[in-house]
């Protein structure tokens, strides 16, 4: 995984496929925390911190408990070496767990944000005091749980499948779920300084609120569609 | 709405005297690009240019009319708006398809956000985007109808599709294997390309107009075309070309520099010309399309809220 | 019976989870780009809330309360993969297509928003009841905008052409046709109200 493949990773992330624009990820806390540029600022940063570390435990999770293969933990402790040997499918029959994938990441994000907002608490109030009441919002926020889904099959990059089974398949994951953070607050940001104005302005009364937030974040995609076909 | 008190923000431009002395400067300096394109490419493109402007205006008046507001369409904002769509779509396009851009932008664009002085983005290029969006294939295609064209083998792709699909070298043995006769050619307009964006020479003429009556100030264009050039300076480009082929010309001098939609102070428009320039040369040179100027300005729009806000001139006595 | 009825009613419309509450935002946007994935949320939708409801009624009482949403998710997220399966086996070009938003429906926030505001405090059958009007809410929701973004998107309803000849909005059933569409079908709601 060469540098170069990283970026293009981050750039698709953040423009050619941003969660908000491309992919209707994570609507709800988009429209719900954009009405002010600091409280899209503090959620922005919270999601990308929570969304790259949730894209390493997930995927650590998938390898190590879901995934049937050597590395397998469950494998490990209760298979057996010789019955493997023997019959090429076993370890698939056996201890394919990836159904359970959805139940499992929820779980372990859930855990996670409570996690990042003790640890927080415990090591920097300033910081906890900024993300603190963003941090209990983002286990419901459906781009954390999608980036984990998604980062399995990964995407197509210059005809390879960046994704679980591929060499580098971490370190995209990584990428993938920071730049997916970070294209979510640079959604967020435009948008809040966009409704920041429109309070200011002139909006007909029955689009107040919500319905102009929609229109608003469909005129911002179209805008995004010039990045279409960036990365191939 | 009161009609006594009118309290608003400042860059918004309130319905009074000097919104028509600008709109119609504004068409006034269109109208030498426009007509060199009906001379170019026929009748047809006029019917357009018409089509585009009546549904503006008479858009424009329903939705006032529905809404009970005052009907402001003599103030000339909604015939550049539908100049402005008809500027940036092939001259010989099916005429519904701007109908549904012209429409589009300016309802949900314009009057979905209270109106002229309140949209964030510039309703014409997102006319022109949702069209694009819609019918890709109609919005690239450069056939010429009937006899009246004056240009010949040139019309069938824009210098920048070839420059995209080719190269460069292509592209000077295309114009006779002479740079300069390449610059002439799109200077002077003769190649194919937009309504409005076929001649750099006349889109300049058009600008002094507006800078003669000062309806527009010269940061935002310089910016936003010496950014474009210096970038493809850098990356090895030909930057002469990169400014005098496309849209970049008309987005730059008519698009770029709309007042509601660009920000309020120098330095801040010093900075959204720049990102015009940067956005236009990433789309053009890594991108899918082979213009990126109103995706560019529509991007940048976006972000005049956040320019605003920290790029502000300083309040005298604060820090 | 009368309150009975209005827990099954008042999430049709006045209370409808999209254009009121604004809740589960992501798949109505993500879904409608044909009636058929519409119907096929909506329904997949329907079977989760109405069970989750009355599941998590009928353990309201067991559940301490400071593990509860944990628990809650535990009873979603099981029953979302029952019906993901189900939909990959008999269903697969619906899963194909709106496979990821089906997993989502684990933190749809209208799943979870019933739970936490209604099912936690009510006995199982007014859960049911709340339900299965909240998802058909939803459903009536997701077939408007899918209705709308079909016909003017790809020209088709249920995947036969409407007007034949015409050449549809393509853009329509792209990003930006979807947020266009739920703002202005708010918008046109709200108008409704205030003419009242």
């Amino acid at each position: 995984m060469t540098i170069t493949t990283l970026l293009l990773v981050l750039l698709s992330a953040v423009f050619v496929n941003n969660f908000v624009f491309a992919k209707f990820l994570g609507t709800c806390p988009y429209l719900g925390c954009s009405k002010d540029t600091s409280s899209a600022t503090g959620m922005g940063l919270a999601v990308i911190f929570v969304m790259t570390m949730t894209s390493a435990v997930c995927w650590a999770v998938y390898h190590f408990f879901l995934y049937p293969s050597t590395a397998n933990v469950l494998y490990l402790v209760f298979g057996s070496a010789q019955a493997a040997a023997a019959d090429s499918a076993y370890i698939k029959t056996h201890f394919d767990l990836t159904f359970l994938s959805t139940l499992s990441f929820i779980l372990v994000i859930a855990a996670l944000v409570q996690f990042v907002e003790m640890v927080i608490q415990k090591v920097s109030p300033a910081l906890y005091s900024a993300l603190g009441i963003y941090l209990p919002l983002i286990t419901t926020n459906c781009a954390v749980l999608a980036v984990a889904i998604l980062n399995i099959d990964g995407m197509m990059l210059h005809g390879t499948q960046l994704g679980y089974g591929h060499s580098g398949s971490l370190l995209f994951a990584l990428m993938n779920g920071f730049g997916g953070g970070v294209g979510f607050t640079v959604a967020l940001l435009l948008m809040s300084g966009i409704r920041e104005r429109l309070d200011l302005g002139d909006v007909p009364r029955p689009l107040r609120g919500m319905p102009i937030a929609f229109i608003t974040a469909g005129l911002l995609a179209i805008s995004f569609m010039g990045f279409l076909g960036l990365v191939k | 709405m009161p009609s006594l008190l009118n309290v608003s923000s400042s860059p918004h431009i309130r319905t009074d005297d000097s919104v028509p002395r600008i709109m119609w400067t504004v068409v006034i300096a269109l109208v030498p690009t426009c007509a060199y394109s009906v001379y170019l490419f026929g009748w047809y493109t006029l019917a357009l240019i018409l089509v585009c402007v009546a549904t503006a205006v008479i858009t424009e008046a329903a939705i006032q009319w529905w809404r009970k507001v005052p009907v402001t369409v003599s103030d000339g904002s909604a015939v550049v708006m539908g100049m402005l769509v008809a500027c940036n779509i092939p001259p010989c396009i099916t005429w519904w398809i701007p109908v549904i851009g012209t429409f589009v932008g300016m309802a949900i664009a314009k009057h979905c956000f209270g109106g002229l002085g309140y949209n964030i983005f510039n309703p014409a290029l997102i006319g022109r985007a949702f069209i694009l969006a819609a019918y890709p294939k109609d919005m690239t295609t450069w056939k010429i109808v009937g006899t009246a064209a004056k240009v010949d083998a040139t019309t069938t792709a824009t210098p920048l599709m070839m420059l995209k699909e080719h190269g460069y070298p292509y592209l000077i043995e295309h114009f006779g294997g002479d740079k300069w006769a390449l610059y002439k050619d799109l200077f002077i307009g003769n190649v194919g390309g937009c309504i409005g964006e076929t001649s750099a020479l006349l889109i300049l003429v058009g600008a002094g107009i507006m800078l003669a009556r000062k309806v527009i100030t010269l940061y935002i264009p310089l910016s936003y075309l010496g950014t474009l050039a210096l970038l493809t300076f850098v990356f090895k480009g030909d930057p002469l070309f990169a400014i005098l082929a496309g849209g970049v010309m008309l987005g730059a001098w008519f698009m770029a520099t709309d007042m509601v939609t660009s920000p309020v102070t120098k330095k801040g428009q010093v900075i959204f010309g720049a990102g015009c320039g940067l956005l236009t040369f990433i789309i053009r040179t890594y991108g899918g399309y082979p213009e990126g100027t109103s995706y560019a300005i529509l991007l940048m729009n976006a972000t005049v809220p956040l320019i605003d806000r920290f790029f502000t001139n300083r309040v005298l006595g604060t820090k | 019976m009368t309150t009975q009825l209005k827990e099954l009613t008042k999430g049709l419309w006045e209370q409808n989870p999209i254009f009121v509450i604004a809740l589960g935002l992501c798949p109505t946007l993500a879904v409608t780009t044909s009636v058929r994935n519409a119907i096929g949320m909506g329904v997949s939708t329907i079977f989760v809330l109405v069970l989750s409801n009355v599941l998590i009624s009928a353990v309201r009482t067991i559940v301490p309360d400071k593990i509860r949403i944990p628990c809650y998710i535990v009873i979603i997220a099981f029953l979302v993969t029952v019906v993901d399966l189900v939909l990959a086996a008999y269903f697969p070009d619906i899963s194909k297509a709106i496979g990821l938003f089906i997993k989502l429906i684990v933190v749809n926030c209208i799943i979870l928003g019933r739970a936490e505001a209604f099912a936690a405090k009510n006995n199982p059958w007014r859960s049911m009841l709340d339900g299965i009007g909240m998802g058909i809410g939803f459903l009536i929701a997701l077939l408007m905008v899918s209705g709308i973004r079909e016909v003017l998107g790809a020209n088709k309803l249920f995947g036969y052409v409407v007007f034949p000849g015409w050449r549809p909005i393509g853009v329509m059933v792209l990003a930006p046709g979807a947020f266009l569409t739920l703002g202005l079908l708010l918008g046109w709601k709200r108008l409704s109200e205030l003419k009242h």
